[in-house]
C-alpha cells in the first residue's frame, strides 16, 4: 500500500509556544492511527494542519503526494473527512440535513441531492444507527446521538481518509465500543485510513495498527500501537504511574492514583 | 440491526431532503399570493376606486381617468414597498447565517448609522442637487450606508482572529463613533432641518417614479439572485469556519459575496426608504421556525414574505388615520416589537449562546 499521509519536519507555534516540532512520519492507505499525548501536545493542532486549516512554519503534509496547501478547499474536502467533538449548531438543522451537507464538496450549485448521494446519505444514516432520528432537530438528540450523526456525515463524504478528534469522549461503554468497531469495518472493508485522536489508550490500543504519541515538550514516538503503548513510553509521556495489565492479544493502562500507589499496588507490577 | 427490514422506500421517504421540485412549488406559492397582496392592497385607500373603471385604461389626457391614476400612483408606492420588504428580509437572513446570530438584523453592522449620516448630511448642507430617487437624500443615504459598510469590513479583516465577532465588534465601534457624529450634527442642527431628518429616521415609503423602480428592481433582484447562489454553501458557513472549510466551502469567497450583496441590497432599500426596522429581523425568524433553516429556502421565501408584510404593513400606515399618514417603520415596529419578544423567548431556551 502506498503511503497516503506523509508528514515531513513540521513545525508549528502559536505566538512563541511551539506546538510542534520537526514532527515527521508516513501513513499507508488503509491504516489505523491513533494519536495520544498529554494536554497540550499538539493533537487537535496537527488535526487542524492534516487538514489544512492551518498552514505549517516549516515542513510540510502531503495527501496523496500533494501538499495540502496545493489542494482546493473543494478538492482536499473529497479526500479529508474531520469529525470534530459534537456540538449544537446555532440554526436547527435535522439529522438528514446535516448528513446531507456531506455531498457538498461534489455537487455544484444549489446543490440537490441526487439518487446516488441519497444512497450515501441512507447508507451512513444506517450504518451509524441514526436513521430513526432522521426528520428530528440535532438538538433534540443526546451528546452521543449527535456525535454519531457527524460520523454518518464523515462517511457520507466517502474520503479515503477519516480525521476523528475525540470521538467517542461524550459516549457510554457501548457506543464507544460501537463507534470504534465501526470505525475498523470501515477500514477492513473499505480501506479508509483513520486518524483519531483519543484520551482513552486502551481503546486505542485494542484498535489501531499505528499510534504516535506525543508530549508537551514537542517529542514524539511513533510505530506500531505495541511499541509505542507500553507502560515505559506511556509512564514517561503522561508523566504518570501506570498499572498495565496483558489480557490476550492487548494491553490495558490504568493511572495509579496516590491510594493506590501507597497500598503498594505498584510492587505487584513489576 | 433493526433496519434492515426497512424496505428501500420508507427510507427514501426517513430522508427529508429539500428537492429542487418543493422549492420551486414553494417560491411559485408565496408569489402567487404577493402579486394578490399588491392588487388587493393596490384597491385599498383613503380614495375609493372601481375596479372596472381601472380597466378602461388611461384617459385621453391627464384627468380623464382619475381611478386608473391613482390605481398607478398606489401601484408604484406598493412595489416599492415590496422591493424594500424583499430586500431587508433577504439581507437580515444572509447577516443572520454569517455571523451565526438569529439576532442579527440588516443594520447590525452599522449600515444603519452611515445612511443616517448620510442624510443628515444632505439636509444640513441644503443641498438640492436631484439624481437617483430624485433627493439629495436618498444618494448620501446610499454613498453613507456603502462607505460605513466597506471600513467595518476592512476593521474586522483586520482585527482578528474569528471573523464573526471581529465582524460585530468592528460594527459596534463605528456605530458609535457614527452615532457620537451624529448626535453632534443634531445638537447644530435648525429645527426644520431635524423634523426632515428624524422622518427620514422612522422609515418612510413613498412612491418612486418608474425609472427609479426599474433601477431599484435590478439591484435588488440581481443582489438576491447572487445570495441565492450561494444559499446551499452558506449553510455549512451557519456550522463555523472549520466545519465549512472541511466541507470544501472557500469560506473567503462566499463571506464576501454574502456580504458584500447584502450590504449593497440594504443600502439601496435604505436610500429608497429610510430606516424601516424590524422587517429584517422578524421575517427571516418567522420563515425559519415555519419552513427550517435551509438558507436555499430561507431566502427566497424570506424575500417574497418579506415584500409581503411591507406592502400590508405600508397599506395600514397609510390607511389607518385617513389621509393622515403614519411613517410605515412605527407600524413595523409596533407589530414587530411584540413578536420580537416573543421569539426571544422562545429561543432563549433553545439557543446555546444565549445560556
Amino acid at each position: 500500500m502506498k503511503d497516503i499521509i506523509k508528514v515531513q519536519n513540521l513545525t508549528f507555534s502559536y505566538g512563541k509556544r511551539a506546538v510542534l516540532k520537526e514532527l515527521s512520519f508516513d501513513v499507508k492507505q488503509g491504516c489505523f492511527l491513533s494519536i495520544a499525548g498529554p494536554n497540550g501536545a499538539g493533537k487537535t493542532t496537527l488535526l487542524n494542519l492534516l487538514s489544512g486549516l492551518l498552514k505549517a512554519e516549516t515542513g510540510f503534509v502531503e495527501i496523496d503526494s500533494k501538499s495540502v496547501q496545493n489542494y482546493s478547499a473543494r478538492k482536499l474536502a473529497r479526500k479529508i473527512a474531520f469529525v470534530r467533538q459534537e456540538f449544537i449548531p446555532v440554526f436547527d438543522y435535522t439529522v438528514a440535513e446535516m448528513v446531507s451537507m456531506a455531498r457538498m464538496p461534489y455537487s455544484r450549485s444549489l446543490g440537490f441531492e441526487s439518487e446516488a448521494d441519497k444512497k450515501l446519505i441512507t447508507e451512513a444514516l444506517t450504518m451509524t444507527d441514526t436513521i430513526q432520528f432522521a426528520c428530528r432537530p440535532l438538538e433534540s438528540l443526546s451528546g452521543g446521538e449527535r456525535q454519531r450523526v457527524f460520523i454518518a456525515r464523515a462517511f457520507a463524504q466517502d474520503t479515503p481518509i477519516l480525521l476523528l478528534d475525540e470521538p467517542t469522549s461524550f459516549l457510554d461503554y457501548k457506543h464507544q465500543v460501537g463507534i470504534y468497531d465501526l470505525l475498523k469495518k470501515m477500514q477492513n472493508e473499505r480501506q479508509k485510513t483513520i486518524l483519531t485522536v483519543t484520551h482513552d489508550i486502551n481503546l486505542a490500543a485494542q484498535y489501531a495498527d499505528i499510534g504516535l504519541l506525543m508530549a508537551a515538550d514537542n517529542s514524539y514516538v511513533y510505530g506500531p500501537t505495541m511499541e509505542v503503548f507500553s507502560r515505559k513510553q506511556i509512564e514517561k509521556f503522561f508523566d504518570a504511574k501506570i498499572l498495565t495489565a496483558d489480557i490476550g492479544q492487548s494491553k490495558f493502562f490504568m493511572p495509579l492514583g496516590k491510594l493506590a500507589k501507597d497500598a503498594g499496588l505498584i510492587k505487584n507490577q513489576q | 440491526m433493526n433496519t434492515d427490514i426497512i424496505t428501500d422506500e420508507t427510507q427514501r421517504e426517513r430522508l427529508k431532503v429539500l428537492t429542487g421540485k418543493k422549492l420551486l412549488t414553494q417560491i411559485l406559492i408565496c408569489s402567487g399570493v404577493l402579486i394578490l397582496v399588491i392588487f388587493i392592497c393596490v384597491s385599498i385607500g383613503t380614495q375609493k376606486i372601481s375596479i372596472s373603471k381601472v380597466l378602461d385604461g388611461p384617459g385621453a389626457g391627464a384627468g380623464d381617468n382619475i381611478d386608473y391614476e391613482i390605481f398607478i400612483f398606489r401601484l408604484r408606492r406598493v412595489i416599492t414597498a415590496a422591493l424594500v420588504g424583499a430586500a431587508l428580509a433577504a439581507a437580515g437572513v444572509i447577516l443572520q447565517g454569517l455571523l451565526r446570530n438569529p439576532l442579527a438584523d440588516p443594520y447590525i453592522l452599522g449600515i444603519s448609522s452611515g445612511a443616517a449620516l448620510g442624510t443628515i448630511i444632505a439636509v444640513i448642507s441644503g443641498l438640492t442637487i436631484t439624481i437617483w430617487a430624485g433627493s439629495p437624500m436618498a444618494l448620501f443615504a446610499f454613498v453613507g450606508a456603502i462607505l460605513t459598510i466597506l471600513l467595518v469590513w476592512y476593521i474586522g479583516r483586520f482585527a482578528g482572529k474569528s471573523q464573526v465577532t471581529s465582524l460585530l465588534l468592528a460594527g459596534v465601534v463605528v456605530n458609535a463613533f457614527l452615532s457620537a457624529v451624529i448626535m453632534f450634527l443634531i445638537s447644530i442642527a435648525k429645527s426644520e432641518q431635524l423634523r426632515t431628518t428624524v422622518f427620514w429616521l422612522m422609515g418612510n415609503i413613498s412612491e418612486k417614479s418608474w425609472s427609479v423602480i426599474a433601477i431599484a428592481s435590478i439591484f435588488i433582484g440581481g443582489g438576491i439572485t447572487a445570495l441565492f447562489g450561494i444559499s446551499y454553501r452558506l449553510n455549512a458557513l451557519t456550522l463555523g469556519d472549520s466545519e465549512a472549510k472541511n466541507l470544501g466551502v472557500d469560506t473567503t469567497t462566499i463571506r464576501t459575496v454574502a456580504f458584500g450583496f447584502s450590504a449593497f441590497i440594504t443600502a439601496v432599500a435604505v436610500s429608497l426608504s429610510g430606516l424601516i426596522g424590524f422587517v429584517g429581523l422578524i421575517v427571516p425568524h418567522g420563515v425559519r421556525l415555519v419552513f427550517g433553516p435551509d438558507h436555499r429556502q430561507l431566502l427566497p421565501l424570506s424575500a417574497l414574505i418579506g415584500g409581503i408584510f411591507l406592502i400590508i404593513a405600508d397599506t395600514i400606515a397609510r390607511t389607518i388615520f385617513g389621509a393622515e399618514q403614519l411613517p410605515v417603520g412605527v407600524i413595523t415596529a409596533i407589530v414587530g416589537g411584540p413578536f420580537f419578544l416573543i421569539l426571544l423567548a422562545r429561543y432563549s431556551r433553545k439557543v446555546g449562546w444565549l445560556k
